[in-house]
């Protein structure tokens, strides 16, 4: 016996939208972020000519957000809004840039009663919502830096120490690059999960067009939710908590692997076995030529990490993955090979019981519980003889 | 205990249920059917698939290996791996050998050989490309079998292995004949035991003049500088083979 492929897949994918914003709740969101958009539009800032450009990035643009786990316990979503200031980054500073922003920030009594200590990046501010599922908002300030061939590119501010430097960003080409990697899967599902949303929360919007895309899921993002909660799940509250790999490599790294496969487990299962076939990089092993030729993970001559970001490969994702003996690497593929075992091996678990629970611990008592009815077994003799190849040999012809 | 050939194929059928046997005769005996399979390997995607073949088992099996027609007509015409009369081409003999000795029996045969090719095919079907690398045509693929896996440097290594192999067989106190100075059970030896137990006479002796043949043409071709000293010993070699089978 086997655990169903099928059910299996739908479990996964009604996990997924467990851990997702709610249709209400993202409503709720842009609301809240607009009128944030709208006061900072509305300030004056020195050297600025015109009005900032407000935009949000990061999961909540890529439709990837999963409910982040605070101190083992489901918290609120957090949601990235840029603050892009029209200034010329040569004639102002990234601390009077962030202080701009603070001060304009400060100047709305609410907005100043609810906000959290300075950012490293950010300022944020906390919404305590009624149904007590809150946000974090975290405002970037940023200004134009045109670089890299792109015409999105950003410098956002960066504090280390009490000094503030500028850090590049181009948060709006790389929503475009995922979008692309994105896109088929997207055309095939959109209509149908529109309908959806829509049977689902029928007093949110008006028609079934009026459902925003960033509410459709395909696959691709399925899975990446489910990795991202996998991992804050397994790096929740543990000594390495610091080295959990970051959500920028695990999205980069599904949407470069991802072949529209056409249901989450198909595409989890894809993505997660080409990972694990990197994992001789942290013992300097070569690995397959089809992985390696790929580049995604590169190992360079001294040693160091090297993930770039696709839309710019002057910033390096893996940039302190050598640091305290690769301990960032290592937690990547010990993860990688968790992963691998509680959500993609699991699929020839015998035992229903078992499966159950380790779902539960693994993903979340509160995401999985009200889903595990999906879950059955199968005759496995109904199903094509499984093999895994090891150490193939080559075709030839004489 | 050894296992009998009908246990084999039960056991086979057992594991592919669409597999049915058909033909027996005193030379070989046919298992015709569906054989479907969900292959994975570490690093690529799993992928579901089912083929009609044909699988011939020699009476002379194990000895000889089965062989693979695809019945079908799935495999596309233009892919490169299949003989002209329609058998499959799992791999050189000596690595279908090696592979197969990782679990001898008609289902590691499937396991290790067959579902392995069948996969690379849908793979190469959806890609264009083959998962884990190809062999050349011909001669020159059974060269890059013994570089690539004795990790040798050039064809003239694997010719000097090969004459040392039909000359000698195994012997791991002469010196190395990749060239290094050093004896050969400290050099090359310990790889080249393992594959040397799994020839036989006849089998080193197809692989020395297909390697042979090969260099001889590259030195003609003026792509390669055989030795004239190596050239003459492989030639009193050949004779000495074309004395002893009169
Ligand atoms: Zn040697």
């Amino acid at each position: 016996m086997m655990i169903n492929k099928i059910g299996y897949s739908n479990f996964l994918n009604n996990v997924a939208e467990d851990i997702d914003i709610p249709p209400g709740k993202y409503q709720q969101a842009v609301d809240r972020y607009e009128s944030v958009g709208r006061w900072l539009e509305d300030g004056s800032y020195l050297g600025s000519d015109g009005a900032p450009d407000i935009y949000p990035q990061g999961s909540f643009q890529l439709g990837t957000v999963v409910r982040p786990i605070r101190a083992g316990a489901e918290a609120d979503f957090d949601i990235d809004l840029v603050c892009e200031l029209p200034i010329n980054k040569d004639s102002t500073s990234a601390y009077m840039v962030k202080k701009m922003i603070g001060d304009r920030l400060n100047d709305h009594k609410r907005y100043r009663d609810m906000r959290d200590d300075e950012g490293k990046r950010c300022w944020t501010i906390i919404y305590a919502e009624q149904d007590g599922i809150g946000f974090h908002l975290d405002v970037l300030p940023s200004v134009p830096d045109r670089r890299y061939f792109s015409d999105t590119s950003i410098a956002i501010t960066d504090r280390q120490g009490g000094f503030y430097q500028w850090s590049a960003s181009d948060p709006r080409g790389y929503g475009k690059w995922f979008n692309e990697k994105n896109q088929a899967a997207f055309e095939q599902v959109q209509l149908q999960q529109r309908r959806s949303i829509m049977s689902k929360a029928p007093t949110i919007y008006l028609s079934v067009d009026k459902v925003p895309d960033q509410l459709v899921r395909t696959p691709l993002q399925r899975a990446i939710q489910i990795m991202k909660r996998h991992r804050d799940v397994k790096f929740n509250g543990v000594q390495a908590a610091k080295y959990a790999p970051i959500s920028m490599i695990v999205t980069t790294l599904a949407a470069y692997l991802y072949q529209n496969e056409t249901d989450v487990y198909a595409a989890l299962a894809a993505i997660v076995s080409k990972l694990h076939g990197h994992a001789g990089l942290v013992e300097n092993r070569s690995i397959e030529l089809k992985l390696s030729s790929l580049d995604l993970i590169r190992r360079m001559s001294d040693g160091t990490w090297y993930i770039g970001n696709p839309v710019n490969g002057e910033e390096n994702f893996a940039d302190r993955w050598h640091e305290d003996n690769h301990a960032r690497a290592r937690a990547f593929f010990l993860w990688i090979d968790a992963l691998k075992k509680d959500l993609v091996d699991v699929i020839a678990e015998n035992r229903l019981d078992t499966a159950r629970n380790q779902f539960k611990k693994v993903l979340g008592a509160s995401a999985v519980s009200a889903h595990l009815g999906l879950l059955s077994l199968t005759e496995v003799a109904a199903s094509p003889v499984k093999v895994t190849i090891e150490n193939p040999a080559r075709p030839w012809k004489p | 205990m050894k296992r009998t050939l009908a246990s084999e194929i039960a056991e086979l059928q057992q594991k592919y249920r669409g597999l049915t046997r058909v033909l027996e005769t005193e030379a070989c005996i046919e298992l015709l059917g569906p054989l479907q399979f969900e292959a994975s390997a570490d690093g690529y995607e799993p992928i579901t698939d089912e083929f009609e073949i044909k699988l011939i088992v020699p009476s002379s099996y194990p000895k000889e290996l089965p062989w693979v027609r695809e019945t079908g007509g799935r495999i596309k015409e233009n892919y490169e791996h299949v003989f002209n009369n329609g058998k499959l081409c799992l791999a050189v003999p000596i690595e279908e050998r090696l592979t197969f000795e990782q679990q001898p029996s008609l289902v590691g045969f499937v396991d290790k050989l067959l579902v392995p090719y069948l996969y690379g095919y849908c793979f190469w079907e959806k890609h264009g490309e083959h998962p884990f690398g190809e062999r050349e045509h011909g001669e020159a693929g059974i060269v890059g079998f013994y570089v690539e896996k004795l990790g040798l440097s050039d064809d003239i290594q694997v010719l000097e292995v090969l004459l040392h192999l039909h000359q000698y067989g195994y012997r791991g106190h002469h010196d190395c004949p990749c060239g290094s100075g050093a004896k050969l059970r400290n050099c090359h030896g310990h790889a080249l035991k393992k594959l040397y137990q799994l020839h036989t006479s006849e089998t080193v002796r197809r692989d020395f003049c297909a390697v042979l043949k090969y260099c001889l043409q590259r030195d003609s071709e003026g792509e390669l500088e055989l030795p004239a000293a190596l050239k003459r010993r492989t030639g009193n070699c050949l004779e000495k083979t074309a004395g002893n089978s009169r």
